[in-house]
């Protein structure tokens, strides 16, 4: 039936023909998507879970043909934390488990005699998040008398005893002595005493420990936390230390920059996380990423996982940095579409086709407002530049590669500005896309030459405008859970697209265009 | 008063098509790709065009090669003057037109001075792609500049008037004259504010204009009614047009004819993808001088026949308008 009418009549199979491709695959999508959230009962609305965490630790390094041992905490397991689905990647090292450390630490052991060349480890698990009102151990909570000085020199022991009493006399309790130490160990301004007792190690550990020591001496439980704050999914986590103590029937934690609401703690005490033995270039990268499935302890483990439809489109199995970049690269779509809309039925002049998406993506790094005034500002300079450079008669591409370092030159010095201003801006630019901004600062200085500074604004303009309908769009919470999660929408946008690509209809700006057209003669 | 807005009903009367529609009904439909290159390569059209015995101004040079530009002072002193532009241009970009050599270089149609260095700067920009399409590497074109014909002096400002014929199928359905203006800087560009004045098929008369997709009917820089001029050469006009279509295949082609005053006609370049301001210069809409050609089978007719049947589907549409 298609092919023969194919001969004939042309026009009509391939309307015939896109209509049927676009509903086959909306309707595969829909019927995808129903059934996750119908029948296997996936929440639709991400603050309808309750928050898992995936945790990933990745540790890289190259080994040299010579005996290697790694070893790194994992998070300890207890009555109230339970760690779901751990996973371990180990390639050809032995792996043993240390289950019961010091401190309560757990830990992973890897070793191997001979390895060669690049090595990757992997530990994965799912973990439920702790706030402020967990509860530390029974263990730290039974408060005792107090302990000795544990100072080694004469001179620490002095200044431990001038500081305590200055402290005990400037407080009402305990509870406000510890509070004043605390604030005193933490302001910039140490006293000599203070200065003379900190112990050696690296921030903030130094003073962490000598804290937990002054702690115990006036029978004080307490231990040094290291852990991860979970306020945001990140890429790459850093490792934070704490103070938890138990003081006057109470748990409390000390965070020596701002107070997280959530929070896990990997390990205690005060070694680091990966210990390595016989490695070069080692790294170790930490990854967190809020999990989807939750309502329950058990759920994390996977629940469409057993349905063969499911698995084809699920990224669970994946590694959480990859998770992490395809939760971004699926909303990219979802831009793609506004832009075809935009083009397509409103008609909004841009320079360059998906160049708008493409800026929108870079707003990622710098959120909306800075980066609509960073942008502005380059392109500002940038065109400034190039219309100097218009005088000099260069040839087109090493034109634009003046402009491309021009714009790096600009970006650094813009960076160091705002560094020293204390503003954050400068962080989030490093990876602001400079090629496109050579090619929209080339092709805006075009249409300004070729027609005037007015299309040129409009053109940019729209660029702007369209780019941030596309980020507000490609960052939204909502729409970013549903891509992730739902990944057969993709299905659904694509036969949208091919939809609107049959469109034949009036853009809004034609009918604007041809306004005058309709009026009756 | 102009409407925000106009009436979705009316324009539907008219049938007046939107970008989207010329894309996928005649572009995509009519015009397949891999012939799009014949009219994109002005070079190209050229050589088709004398092939089949359509005038056009004849070629002085190309400059493809850094070799090429030692030839570029001799091609410039071509007595006359001569027109420079990128062979793979589009809305009349990079187009650069030297009248005669004054002191210190050459004098440009508007009448500013050019000095060799920059010309050779233009050349170089040319070549590297920044007027082509998609930034490719591109030649430099030099062909005879085009003496005008003086009919369209009192309309014109400056610059270059042009014709331009859309020719479906073969068949010439409607035609505008684009005339230069102050804004548009000599140029007959509508998009950078020259006038587009409909054309009666019939006769080459010409009729109302528009500029910026307003209506007027006077040319606002000289104040004289652009209703009411005979084209002239207007059927030989209308052959070339139609021939066009026999040379390169598209069925969806804008001829743009300029008149030499010696030569008469001249094939300036073709259009693969021709703008829909044409409509507001006609005041109406090309759906009605589309749907009839389309249903037509015009393969066998002669071009004499697709001029008769286009004029034809004219009528249907516009009441004929007499020369003043």
């Amino acid at each position: 039936m298609l092919l023969t009418t194919h001969a004939t009549r042309p026009t009509v199979t391939s309307e015939l023909h896109s209509r049927i491709l676009a509903l086959g695959l909306i309707l595969a999508g829909v019927f995808v998507f129903l059934h996750k959230a119908i029948t296997l009962d996936y929440p639709i609305f991400p603050d309808e879970t309750r928050t898992v965490w995936n945790l990933e630790i990745l540790i890289e390094f190259a080994a040299d043909n010579r005996p290697v041992r790694i070893e790194s905490f994992l998070p300890a397991k207890s009555e109230d934390r339970e760690l779901v689905d751990e996973q371990f990647y180990s390639g050809p090292f032995g792996l043993r488990l240390d289950q019961e450390g010091e401190n309560g630490n757990r830990k992973a052991i890897w070793t191997y005699r001979y390895p060669e060349g690049p090595k990757v480890l992997r530990y994965r698990t799912t973990l439920v998040e702790e706030t402020r009102d967990t509860p530390l151990p029974p263990e730290m909570q039974r408060e005792n008398r107090g302990g000795d000085v544990l100072f080694e020199t004469s001179l620490e022991r002095q200044a431990f005893l001038v500081w305590m009493s200055n402290l005990r006399r400037q407080s009402a309790d305990k509870e406000t002595l510890v509070d004043l130490m605390l604030q005193e160990l933490f302001s910039t301004n140490l006293s000599d005493e203070v200065a003379a007792l900190v112990r050696p190690l690296p921030p903030p550990l130094d003073r962490l420990e000598l804290a937990r020591m002054v702690l115990e001496t006036q029978g004080v439980p307490a231990r040094i936390a290291n852990g991860v704050i979970l306020d945001d999914a990140r890429r790459r986590a850093e490792t934070v230390s704490w103070l938890e103590y138990h003081l006057n029937g109470k748990d409390r934690r000390y965070f020596t920059l701002g107070n997280p609401s959530v929070f896990f703690p990997l390990w205690y005490g005060l070694d680091e996380l990966v210990d390595a033995d016989g490695v070069t270039e080692l790294s170790t990268q930490l990854s967190l990423q809020p999990s989807r499935l939750a309502g329950g302890s058990g759920a994390a483990s996977g629940l469409g996982n057993d349905d063969p439809l499911l698995s084809l489109f699920s990224f669970d199995k994946l590694p959480l940095t990859t998770q992490l970049v395809y939760q971004v690269l699926l909303t990219i779509p979802v831009g793609i579409l506004i832009l075809v809309f935009l083009r397509q039925f409103v008609g909004i002049q841009t320079l360059g086709t998906f160049m708008p998406v493409l800026i929108g993506i870079a707003f990622r790094e710098t959120a909306l407002l800075t980066g609509l005034l960073l942008f502005s500002l380059l392109i500002g300079l940038g065109l400034a530049l190039r219309f100097y450079l218009e005088r000099l008669k260069l040839l087109l591409v090493p034109r634009l590669a003046v402009v491309l370092v021009f714009i790096v030159l600009c970006m650094a010095v813009i960076t160091t500005l705002t560094a020293e201003s204390g503003v954050r801006i400068g962080l989030s630019i490093s990876l602001f896309p400079m090629v496109i901004l050579t090619m929209t600062i080339e092709r805006m200085s075009i249409v300004w030459e070729e027609y005037d500074a007015a299309e040129a604004m409009k053109q940019g303009l729209g660029s702007l405008a369209v780019a941030s309908l596309t980020y507000l769009a490609m960052t939204n919470s909502q729409v970013e859970y549903m891509m992730f999660n739902f990944p057969e929408l993709l299905l659904v946008i694509m036969g949208l697209c091919l939809l609107m690509g049959r469109y034949m209809g009036m853009r809004l700006s034609e009918l604007r265009r041809f306004r005058d057209l309709s009026r009756p003669e | 008063m102009r409407p925000f807005f106009p009436s979705l009903a009316e324009l539907n009367r008219k049938g007046v098509m939107g970008l989207n529609e010329r894309n996928l009904r005649l572009v995509t439909e009519l015009n397949p790709r891999h012939l799009m290159r014949l009219v994109n390569d002005k070079s190209i059209t050229k050589n088709l065009a004398i092939a089949a015995g359509i005038p056009t101004p004849e070629l002085v040079g190309t400059i493809r090669t850094s070799w090429d530009m030692r030839g570029l002072a001799e091609m410039l002193a071509r007595p006359g003057g001569v027109a420079i532009k990128p062979a793979n241009g589009s809305q009349g970009n990079g187009i650069l037109v030297i009248t005669d050599p004054v002191a210190g270089g050459y004098r440009l149609a508007n009448g500013q001075r050019i000095t060799f260095s920059d010309l050779r700067f233009h050349v170089m920009n040319i070549r590297s792609g920044m007027y082509s399409l998609g930034g490719l590497p591109d030649t430099a074109l030099l062909e005879e500049r085009v003496r005008f014909a003086e009919v369209f002096d009192d309309i014109s400002f400056k610059g270059v008037p042009d014709i331009r014929i859309i020719v479906l199928k073969g068949v010439p359905i409607v035609a505008m004259l684009r005339l230069p203006t102050a804004v548009s800087d000599g140029k007959a560009n509508l998009h950078k504010g020259g006038v587009g004045v409909g054309l009666d098929l019939t006769s080459g008369v010409s009729r109302l204009g528009m500029q910026y997709n307003g209506l007027i009917d006077q040319h606002p820089d000289t104040g004289n009614p652009l209703m009411g001029l005979k084209t002239p050469f207007w059927e030989e006009m209308l052959s070339m047009a139609a021939q066009a279509y026999d040379v390169t295949g598209l069925g969806y082609l804008g001829a743009d004819i300029v008149i030499d005053a010696d030569r008469g006609p001249l094939l300036l370049e073709l259009n693969g993808r021709p703008g829909i301001a044409i409509q507001v210069a006609n005041r109406f809409g090309l759906r009605a001088h589309i749907e009839p050609v389309l249903a037509r089978d015009t393969s066998g007719m002669s071009v004499a026949e697709r001029i008769a049947f286009g004029q034809e589907v004219y009528l249907s549409v516009h009441a004929p308008v007499s020369a003043s």
